[in-house]
């Protein structure tokens, strides 16, 4: 091969190749073009949902709209599984699909899934940590065929033996599976190593857990999860006020109390970087996670605002984020590169970048990684860059307000999580107030290149270098990861 | 029954009355779509619609992996990531100069394709040299780039959901818009589509290369369909990756990109839906404004290969370091077949919900799968693949899922669907017809892709329609039309005797 041209004789052949070129073909300047366009003033004032309280205290959120024939409810219960004793957990994981599945004291299971099929309703149950919600949705016409079963679900769930058994035999088969999928294994082990055993990083049910799948267990959960007191419900779409509003009440009619047991999610520890784990799998594409607790809360302060734009321009926000301009577009290392900065009302929660970078750029990929997160405060944002996300944000609003079952959503999660129902409103402000200075101070205090925990999953024998060039390297076996 | 009739009439007089005079029986086919079609064949379709003040765009190209000739498979998805790469204005601080140097990286990339195809005899040192050296080229030339600019444009504008995706008919390109911007979209997608440029190319197919890894090569189940595709079709492009043959993907030149580009991307072969609060009467002149002085390019010609009858059951193997899982299935033609609709209702039969046959044999009686579906792909325009996917829970195996569904196959013929199975099937497909009103962005995805595909936006409304006319005889003809042994391919995961990783109870 020949030797590389000279940069002085390479640009003087670039320069004389391109003034051929601009004279040939002399473009229109798009940006002349985009300067140029006037767009009117958005005009828009979202429907408020209406706030009616039941008469047993149970919120109730409506938001009418005629347009098409369809009717969405959605109650959202203030607990999840990390509220129940940790000997449940594996239960209360589990006990939303056995809700679907299990039938009522009126219905065998088979019995509902043909009603559901028949007339083509969604009922779906989904209990997570801190929150469990019950989606029903359907045409109106058959407003009261879904809630009919959906809250005889609720309120009389059989757990049938059958459905029990064939809810343990598949997570076992789920267990059994746990390491066929890279993202999986690196999802695992990230929790594993960040968070401990803590009930907020589990997201996989284990084979003495599955042991103790019996319908009584199930119940136990199931009314202390889905009751009438812990519910907000929201309600949008084809329906009539008073008509709604009687049959809920009809619904709740003799449904008991919650029933006590549940207890305050225990507090949450993170480990402390720097950490190395290595878990080997034979992929030609590595797994890669890192990151630390995220230090900070949901909540009216400068500093979480300026978090969240830090976040945005980090790795948050897709092609115009630091990360996969670096990592994809400049390097060609990976095809996914993204930073997660979360934040919780209740507590902090956890910052992290990741990416599935190519076996041969393993090593050069991650550190290039953790060199990106050290730049937002080593190379601070600028004035346009922050500008940039709150355009995106203050633009983009009218996209949190398309339908009516969206805006009702928004308002039950709000209501959830203790936020204001005018949060939006506070949060677009605070983004708006933002500065370059802000966001290079909360990168620099909470932002940690030298005290990362890093995961990584894949084959070192095909690494650009030794991990251990970049730092003690622990070994995962796969098969310790505990769930 | 009555629109039978009324399909028996037309045919008798051979009136062939346009659609718009036929009474349309579906919310869909009611929607005041106005047609708008400039004189170069580019089609618009628009919709106005209340709500909250957005708008979708959604962008369909007759154009997609089939369309690919030998040797550059991968091209159609990787023209897609280039076109979000910018033009000569957006994207680049001198174009000029970009452009320059342009053949050199070119040339290097042609060396390392040389390399590259010596395969066996390949100097991997020299390999190596090159590829650090079009890194180096592309590096220089990137002085020259503003990186992701397009998408800066739109994310300061407020733009959500931007995105596109290739697929073995078809490419399509959207996001959404506040409805007060709706002309930025005209701005930079005309320009876009007018004057690409392939910059930072040779680094996008590492990138195209990291996809397929991601999706294919790392997953067990993204492998196992590839294989099955390729088992199944010999002769129909079908059968290729549309993401690409590694191999290939490695050695795609910006030349045949280009190329691919200036074949398939004429305006005629373009279809638009804008979906949203908009005023229709300016979305016409814009789109005069913006695209009418595009020239057409050569109509899209659809593929002369026919898929030869296959002739015996082929049964392949796909080792894997998992679980096993199984897909099995067989060829049938496209949906605009006569047959389309009665295929799409024994797909529903069988797999479709917790009551269906399958279903409640293999997951709820048996307790011997995971999951039974049931689909057919991997397109629309030409004859496809009917095909089941089962995952066994062990110690059941995949013969035990293979078993189930010959025998339900058999049952079928034998034993019609009940009047209670085909009025759910009709009734999901009424809810169905009314939820896929909901979005305009959904709606603008549904009406472009018709279109595309069918020159027809209320075709896929009357597919739907189509449903519900289907008999149990209809089901039981296709039942033993389809499903013979000998139509069959089977592809099953199996881990290999040596394993890398657990994984075992």
């Amino acid at each position: 091969m020949r030797a590389p041209l000279s940069l002085g004789a390479l640009l003087l052949a670039v320069v004389s190749a391109a003034l051929k070129a601009a004279a040939q073909q002399p473009a229109v300047d798009t940006h002349t073009q985009i300067q140029a366009l006037q767009f009117p003033p958005l005009r828009f004032n979202p429907p408020q949902p209406k706030r009616i309280t039941l008469s047993n205290g149970v919120p109730v959120y409506l938001l009418e709209d005629h347009t098409l024939p369809v009717i969405s409810v959605q109650l959202v219960s203030k607990v999840g599984v990390a509220n129940l004793p940790d000997s449940l957990w594996g239960v209360g994981w589990q006990a939303d699909g056995l809700l679907r599945t299990g039938g009522t004291s009126r219905l065998t299971p088979d019995s509902v899934d043909k009603v559901i099929d028949f007339y083509a309703l969604n009922i779906s149950f989904s209990t997570d940590q801190e929150q469990s919600t019950a989606g029903l949705s359907g045409l109106s016409r058959y407003t009261d065929q879904l809630l009919d079963l959906g809250f005889d679900m609720m309120k009389n769930p059989r757990n049938d033996t059958s459905r029990v058994r064939i809810l343990a035999a598949q997570q076992q088969e789920n267990w059994r599976r746990r390491n066929d999928k890279p993202g999986s294994v690196l999802g695992r082990a990230w929790s594993q190593v960040l968070l401990g055993n803590h009930p907020l990083g589990r997201s996989l049910v284990t084979p003495e857990e599955i042991a103790g799948f019996t319908p009584a267990r199930f119940r136990w959960v199931q009314e202390r999860i889905y009751c009438p007191q812990n519910f907000l419900i929201g309600v949008s779409g084809d329906f009539q006020e008073r008509q709604i509003i009687a049959t809920l009440e009809r619904q709740f009619r003799g449904w008991e109390r919650c029933k006590p047991g549940l207890q305050a999610v225990p507090p949450l520890t993170f480990a402390q970087g720097p950490q190395l784990v290595l878990v080997e799998k034979d992929v030609n594409q590595t797994n890669i996670r890192m990151g630390h607790a995220g230090g900070l809360r949901v909540a009216n302060t400068p500093d979480y605002f300026a978090a969240q734009v830090a976040d945005f321009l980090l790795g948050g926000s897709g092609f115009t984020s630091r990360l996969l301009a670096r990592v994809r577009s400049d390097s060609g290392f990976a095809y996914s590169a993204f930073s997660a900065w979360g934040a919780d009302t209740k507590r902090e929660d956890q910052f992290f970048a990741g990416a599935q970078i190519r076996a041969e750029k393993t090593v050069a990929g991650l550190s290039l990684m953790r060199s990106v997160i050290g730049s937002m405060a080593s190379e601070p944002v600028t004035a346009r860059d922050v500008k940039l996300a709150q355009d995106n944000e203050v633009n983009s609003f009218v996209f949190r307000f398309e339908s009516p079952a969206q805006i009702v959503a928004q308002q039950l999660s709000y209501a959830a999580d203790g936020l204001p129902p005018n949060w939006f409103d506070v949060y677009l402000r605070g983004i708006q107030a933002v500065t370059p200075d802000q966001v290079r101070q909360v990168s620099q205090r909470f932002l940690h290149p030298d005290k990362l925990v890093i995961v990584v999953v894949g084959k070192p024998s095909a690494f650009d270098k030794a991990l251990s060039e970049i730092g003690r390297v622990t070994a995962l076996p796969v098969d310790s990861i505990r769930r | 029954m009555r629109h039978a009739l009324y399909w028996l009439i037309v045919v008798l007089f051979a009136a062939p009355a346009p659609a718009q005079q036929q009474q349309p029986t579906t919310p869909g086919e009611r929607l005041a779509v106005v047609e708008h079609v400039l004189p170069n064949g580019m089609t618009f379709l628009l919709l106005r619609r209340p709500g909250a003040p957005t708008v979708s765009f959604v962008t369909h190209f007759r154009a997609g992996g089939v369309d690919e000739w030998t040797g550059i498979s991968g091209t159609a998805h990787l023209f897609e990531h280039m076109l979000f790469k910018g033009s000569r204005t957006i994207g680049t601080k001198n174009i000029a100069v970009e452009q320059a140097l342009f053949p050199r990286i070119d040339a290097v990339a042609d060396s390392f394709t040389a390399e590259f195809r010596k395969g066996a005899l390949t100097d991997s040192a020299q390999l190596q040299r090159l590829r650090d050296r079009l890194k180096q080229l592309e590096d220089t030339a990137r002085q020259y780039v503003v990186s992701n600019e397009l998408d800066r444009i739109l994310t300061e504008n407020g733009a959500v959901g931007l995105n596109a995706s290739t697929g073995n008919d078809l490419t399509n390109y959207f996001f959404s818009l506040p409805a007060n911007r709706a002309q930025l979209w005209f701005v930079l997608e005309s320009d876009r589509l007018r004057n690409p440029v392939l910059r930072e190319f040779y680094s996008e197919r590492e990138v195209v290369m990291e996809e397929r890894r991601l999706r294919v090569e790392t997953q067990p189940f993204g492998m196992l369909l590839e294989e099955y595709l390729g088992a199944a079709f010999r002769a129909h492009p079908y059968g290729r990756p549309v993401v690409g043959v590694a191999s290939e993907i490695q050695a795609v030149t910006r030349g045949s990109a280009l190329e691919y580009f200036h074949k398939y991307y004429g305006p005629n072969n373009a279809v638009v839906a804008i979906v949203g609060d908009i005023n229709v009467d300016s979305m016409k002149a814009w789109a005069t404004r913006y695209f009418a002085d595009i020239p057409p390019g050569q109509p899209h010609r659809p593929v002369v290969t026919q898929e030869p009858p296959q002739r015996g059951e082929r049964r392949i193997e796909v080792q894997f370091d998992a679980n096993p899982q199984l897909l099995v299935g067989y060829h049938v033609p496209n949906p605009q077949h006569p047959d389309g609709p009665a295929l799409a209702v024994l797909s529903q039969v069988l797999t479709g919900g917790r009551s269906s046959r399958l279903f409640q044999r293999l997951v709820i009686r048996d307790r011997v799968a995971t999951t039974i579906a049931s689909f057919q792909f991997p397109g629309s325009l030409y004859p496809r693949m009917f095909t089941f996917q089962g995952v066994p829970i062990a110690p059941h195996t995949t013969q035990e899922i293979e078993a189930a569904v010959y025998e339900e196959l058999d049952r079928l013929q034998r034993e019609p669907p009940t009047e209670q199975e085909l009025q759910r099937i009709r009734n999901q497909a009424d809810a169905g017809a009314i939820q896929r009103l909901q979005s305009n962005f959904g709606l603008a995805f549904q009406l472009s892709n018709s279109e595309a595909l069918w020159y027809d936006w209320r075709r896929t409304f009357r597919d739907q329609a189509a449903l519900a006319r289907v008999t149990a005889a209809d089901v039981q003809r296709v039942a033993k039309t389809y499903f013979n042994p000998s139509n069959r391919t089977v592809a099953t995961l199996v881990r290999p005797a040596k394993t890398a990783t657990g994984g075992h109870d």
